[in-house]
């Protein structure tokens, strides 16, 4: 009951967001534009002139040091324009006309780097657009400053407060153009890949072309593809669950046994599961691999003993090299978990502890009443975080079993395949590079549906604020 | 307002003006090229070359001589050859176009044929080529290729790789020659034919109670396996040239009987055979005796004699012991314990390898003298002698005779299959691999799951229609 | 009189019994890691290089031939250069990855401006995407600016995607009291003094672990460097090691051995900094 209650609760919630949030754009939208439409109605003739130049405004202010330098920032946009900026713009629509030939020596037309640099093109604009509109608000500002004959801030003041009030956007600079550049246009560009027919036989220099949502139907009509779809998908949660559920208890576990205050030596306890921290994940999934196949040890150990020699990880195993994997994985996992379980064990306030004593609380109960509730409110982000991570989890089956093995009933996979695995069967194995951005961007689009969610209604990030 | 609307309208309309102007005259730039003749014939002077040779060449020492001679010989030139120093399966089509590739490259043709169709490397003019001639016509044809009617060829083959039984000699029984040479011509019936070696193997499984293997082989490794289904009718691709992806032939002729000598096989052997454990574990297994024979390529010789020593033979002794012959003969009724209808050769799946020029060099007239003289008489005979591969020269091999003569004959007589070469071919070993995998573990654990005739032809059937999955289903094409 | 005394002997073999399971159970697990990194060692010293000639677990015979070959036979393997490759992109990619968590982390956590939660979201969302998919464009952009085969280009990519996991060190800098930051201001600190002085030195256990962990990413990554590093002499241990031919499987395991050998000496070395450093970015109160 208490269950179902919570549920409901639950999706009540999430309705009632997302009806305040549509109620709510309108008045955002008027908000944001208040602001514009005053600069327009109110600004001066200096206002103008940056609205047509960036920095003319701030020049006849005789703010010269700025206003040279968004003159400056000015004329390198156009300068990038006219040398690539424009070409590149046109690039993302047309994906290139000529086909290369290296056999005579024709470059050509890369399509695959033209969606990229065009991609780069549009983020580019965006960059303009939000210089430009820095622009504008400045030297509205100085002009208010003027006109009520403050004392605008002088150019030194103003770099000054970059490493003060405005530390966070001298701070923030790099991150977000690295962020920009590397992680989110690879995305855009996977996420626009899904709507061309990128792939196959049709690499560079093949001239790649937009198929609009062609990839998606065909998925969709491919009479194999659903049940392979649900039949991964069923695993991949499961062993996302299990693995992370596995990991975290197992961290705890072994923190709190390292945490007893009868265990003597506890740093060289804790030294070995370190080392299997210690050593990359592919040596560790290279050797269980060897570990578990045919000519293994641990068949050595069978075979000598009189049994049969077991294919743990072979063609006809489902559940045991799925058990195996969720077990490589706590061994490669569970020490990080025990660290940072550790430090938070150390956190816990012993008083209470005392009391429970005090009332005569069993151990078993006050791991129950104290100890878990704290740390799985002071864990949720982490275990969001690992949930994804092992939803994700492309390394253990990929190292672990043959590359080779089909199941029965799966389409170009196998029974142990996560989805991340599937995907990269057919999308570099394969070539099927669009598919599998297609494939890709439906996966990605549940999954983040869910995490965001889940984000959201958490109690982390809506006390954040309340924390201070 | 009056004044600032405009100036924020004109703003965006010269932005925009440059963008659209600079983008048409982008888009509509006539970018012609000229095509020109690339092998002039002139050498280019002072350059330097890079080629990419396979590690095995490298470790023996070979790459070192020939890039001596060669810049020795074409110091005149200012021509320099060095090692290009990546990895030798490095993918031209990635790093070719974007300059970071080599300028020669030796491969198997299945890889050097797959950058055809990006035109990743140049045709080559056979009238040019020193040792065109002394190459067999089926060697070259790995290289070949027809566009719009005309036929190309892209590389120099320089050696024949196929697959061959290696074996202790000093491992056969004692008394071979009364009790294991039925035609009494002085070759043991094992290394003869299939039904032989299978017998014999399990005489020896029996014997040594299952510690010992006679043949032992990694049946799921359909390079070596795949051999059996074509000595029945089986093939990769059909068409005329043996490149139509959409015809799978896995499963035609009697390939089925292929399939089941595989499954034959398996019963000798142990589950490491479902696999790739024995590909790994071979040569220390053969060199403590604990396997009597296995099927590899010739460039891995020096592996087995190498784990010889290192178990105390001297090198002589291995050398004498570890034979390397032709592959058996399959029995005709496809049943290894069936011998009532004679044998017949075996047909293998094999490879050329060779060199080839990568489009992006910039000096192509220098590249082809470089493939000239590496595949010279004298740099082939070197590298026969320091490597132990099967020349595709004619002039060489009658030399050493032979073994390798075989081999020669063989790629003649087309009883190798010579990988096909287009691009989809990797695509064709999964599906194949699991399959074998499948019917030797069938096999060894006694499940009968394909002890029927008709349950093979389906298992054939369904591989078939999972490459032509792999290969096109999604592409849509 | 007896009563109680056999009271205290059953509360004592209890106690007795308690510590035994504890222990019976730590040394299970302790075993249970330490093995496989037991098995590797020794297979590194096995005298043969391949690693079916062991009975079972162990080496049938050893010797140091693997350790020797791994130093001295460089033209095919050059194991010293790859190791200093390494150690070089590591180093550096630690320390401008860092740096720009550390940053991103304390603006998230101190400054409220407008596209603020935007950006917190917008991470959490990345972080979903499957990175593989994104590799083929990571390859195509380092094209365009002409750094691949250049160690520096690795660098820049793993310092610039450090940043995205901000969320452990944010949590950390919630942590702080902000009435220190208050209390500064009111001296006249800016904020960036207030970062520097007062923060930094506050954090250093957070310090420790985001240059740990933005060490330890690319000491042991293997993709990256396999698609972006061409020439062999530039090679990373990982993609050098994993080039190994599979029957020297000694030569593997010892090259194994080194390149975990840095890592677990750093772990012990700060293991108390790493501790606090993870609990303080988890635990939100």
């Amino acid at each position: 009951m208490k269950f179902k209650a919570k549920c409901k609760s639950f999706f009540v919630k999430l309705k009632n967001k997302f009806v305040n949030f549509i109620k709510q754009l309108p008045f955002k939208f008027k908000s944001k534009f208040a602001g514009a439409k005053e600069i327009i109605t109110q600004g001066n003739g200096k206002v103008m002139s940056s609205f047509a130049v960036m920095g003319l405004g701030q020049l006849l202010y005789k703010q010269w040091a700025k206003g040279a330098l968004f003159l400056l920032l000015q004329a390198g946009f156009i300068l990038y324009f006219v040398l690539s900026g424009a070409a590149d713009l046109f690039g993302l629509f047309t994906l290139g006309q000529v086909q290369g030939d290296a056999w005579y020596g024709i470059e050509g037309d890369n399509s695959v780097v033209m969606m990229l640099m065009g991609i780069l093109a549009v983020i580019m604009i965006i960059f303009y657009a939000v210089i430009y509109t820095a622009n504008i608000k400045d030297v509205y500002r100085t002009q208010c400053c003027a006109d009520t004959l403050k004392p605008a801030a002088g150019f030194k003041k103003e770099v000054s407060s970059l490493l003060d009030k405005n530390f966070h956007k001298t701070a923030l600079t790099l991150p977000v153009i690295g962020v920009c550049v590397f992680s989110i246009l690879p995305i855009v560009f996977m996420i626009l890949i899904a709507f061309t027919n990128y792939g196959g036989a049709n690499i560079p220099p093949a001239l790649v072309d937009w198929v609009g949502f062609e990839n998606f139907g065909r998925i969709f009509s491919l009479g194999e593809f659903a049940p392979t779809f649900f039949k991964i998908f069923g695993w991949n949660l499961l062993w996302a669950l299990l693995s992370t559920a596995i990991n975290y208890f197992g961290g705890l576990g072994l923190a709190l046994l390292l945490n007893k205050k009868c265990v003597k030596g506890k740093a060289i306890w804790r030294a070995f599961p370190i080392l299997a921290y210690a050593i990359p994940g592919f040596i560790t999934l290279l050797g269980f691999k060897f570990m578990f196949s045919y000519g293994g040890p641990i068949n050595y150990y069978i075979q000598a003993a009189g049994g049969e020699a077991v294919g743990f990880l072979s063609v006809n195993s489902k559940w045991m090299a799925r058990f195996i994997g969720l077990g490589v994985n706590a061994w490669i996992s569970i020490p990080s978990t025990m660290l940072l379980a550790t430090g938070i064990l150390s956190n816990i306030n012993t008083d209470l502890y005392e009391a429970a004593r005090v009332d005569g609380a069993s151990s078993w109960k006050q791991f129950i009443k104290i100890t878990l509730p704290y740390v799985l409110f002071a864990t949720t982000p982490v275990l969001i975080t690992q949930f994804i991570n092992n939803f994700n989890h492309f390394g253990i089956f990929y190292f672990l079993r043959d590359a080779s093995i089909r199941s029965e009933g799966y389409f170009l996979a196998n029974n142990t395949d996560l989805l991340i695995n599937w995907l990269y069967r057919m999308s570099i194995d394969n070539n099927y590079y669009s598919i599998g951005a297609a494939i890709s961007l439906v996966i990605f689009i549940i999954t983040s549906l869910i995490s965001l969610t889940v984000y959201v209604l958490s109690p982390s990030y809506k006390q954040e604020e309340t924390f201070r | 307002m009056k004044k600032i609307l405009p100036a924020l309208i004109a703003h965006i309309a010269v932005i925009l003006a440059i963008v659209i102007s600079f983008g048409v005259i982008s888009v509509t730039a006539d970018r012609s090229a000229s095509g020109n003749e690339k092998f002039t014939g002139v050498l280019e002077r002072n350059v330097t070359l890079h080629v990419l040779e396979n590690n095995t060449a490298k470790e023996q020492g070979y790459l070192k001589e020939l890039l001596d001679s060669f810049n020795e010989r074409y110091k005149e030139y200012g021509i320099k050859a060095v090692d290009a120093n990546i990895d030798q399966y490095n993918d031209l089509e990635q790093s070719g176009p974007f300059g970071y590739g080599p300028d020669v490259l030796y491969q198997a043709n299945d890889a050097v044929m797959k950058y055809v169709d990006g035109h990743h490397i140049l045709p080559l003019p056979l009238e040019k080529i020193a040792c065109k001639d002394l190459v067999s016509e089926n060697a070259w044809s790995a290289y070949e290729k027809n566009i719009d009617q005309q036929s190309y060829t892209f590389g120099v083959p320089v050696n024949i790789q196929q697959p061959l039984l290696f074996y202790r000699k000093d491992l056969l029984p004692a008394d071979w020659e009364t009790e294991w040479d039925d035609n009494k011509n002085g070759i043991p019936d094992m290394i003869e034919n299939w039904s032989a070696l299978y017998r014999f193997s399990k005489q020896i499984r029996q014997e040594s109670g299952g510690k010992k293997y006679g043949y032992m082989q990694s049946l799921c490794d359909s390079y070596f396996s795949s051999g059996y289904l074509f000595s029945f009718g089986g093939y990769v691709f059909g068409g005329e040239d043996g490149t139509d992806t959409r015809d799978i032939g896995f499963d035609k002729g009697e390939s089925y009987k292929g399939a089941k000598i595989v499954r034959q096989l398996a019963s000798v052997m142990n589950m490491e055979c479902t696999e790739f454990t024995v590909s790994d574990n071979r040569y220390s297994r053969l060199a403590e005796g604990t396997y009597f024979a296995t099927m590899t390529t010739p460039d891995v010789y020096t592996m087995f004699i190498r784990e010889m020593v290192n178990k105390g033979y001297t090198e002589e002794y291995a050398k004498e012991n570890v034979v390397m012959v032709d592959v058996p003969q399959v029995p005709v009724s496809g049943d290894l314990e069936d011998e009532s209808l004679g044998f017949k050769d075996m047909t293998v799946m094999g490879g050329v390898n060779g060199y080839a020029i990568s489009s992006y060099t910039s000096y192509p007239n220098a590249a082809l003298e470089f493939v000239n003289y590496a595949t010279s008489y004298k740099m082939v005979k070197k590298r026969y002698e320091l490597l132990g591969i099967s020349p595709a020269r004619k002039d060489v091999v009658d030399e050493i005779g032979g073994l390798h003569k075989e081999i020669n004959d063989n790629l003649d007589g087309n009883s190798i299959y010579v990988m096909p070469s287009v691009r989809a071919t990797a695509q064709i070993w999964p599906p194949m691999e699991n399959f074998f995998s499948l019917i030797a573990g069938d096999m060894l654990e006694n499940k009968n799951v394909y002890s029927t005739d008709e349950a093979l032809k389906n298992g054939l059937k369904k591989v078939s229609k999972d490459a032509y999955d792999a290969i096109h289903t999604l592409s849509g094409s | 009189m007896n009563k109680a005394k056999a009271k205290v002997a059953k509360a004592k073999t209890k106690k007795v019994l308690n510590v035994a399971i504890t222990y019976c159970i730590l040394i299970v697990v302790a075993f249970i890691f330490f093995f496989p990194c037991l098995w590797l060692i020794l297979a590194s010293f096995s005298k043969s290089g391949s690693i079916y000639s062991f009975d079972g677990f162990f080496p049938s015979e050893y010797g140091f031939d693997a350790f020797k070959s791994l130093f001295t036979d460089t033209v095919m393997y050059n194991y010293p250069k790859w190791f200093l490759n390494t150690l070089f992109i590591a180093v550096m990619s630690c320390l401008f990855g860092t740096l720009l968590t550390i940053l991103t982390a304390y603006c998230m956590s101190r400054f409220r401006f407008k596209s603020r939660k935007a950006m917190m979201k917008a991470t959490l969302l990345l972080g979903m995407f499957p990175s593989f998919m994104g590799t083929i464009a990571v390859y195509l952009i380092m094209t365009q600016f002409n750094l691949i085969n250049q160690q520096w280009g690795l660098i820049l990519i793993y310092s610039a995607q450090a940043p995205m996991g901000y969320m452990v060190q944010k949590g950390f800098f919630d942590t702080i009291p902000y009435s220190i930051d208050e209390a500064a201001r009111i001296d006249g600190a800016s904020n960036f003094t207030v970062f520097v002085k007062f923060i930094l030195p506050l954090s250093k256990p957070m310090l420790v672990y985001t240059a740990l962990t933005s060490f330890t990413w690319p000491w042991s990554d293997f993709i990256l460097p396999k698609m972006l590093l061409i020439d062999k002499d530039l090679y990373t241990v990982a993609v050098g090691l994993m080039s190994l031919g599979e029957t020297e499987f000694a030569r593997f395991a010892a090259g194994s051995i080194f390149i975990a050998i840095p890592i677990i000496v750093l772990y012990f070395c700060l293991v108390k900094y790493m501790i606090n450093g993870m609990a303080a970015g988890a635990v939100k109160e």
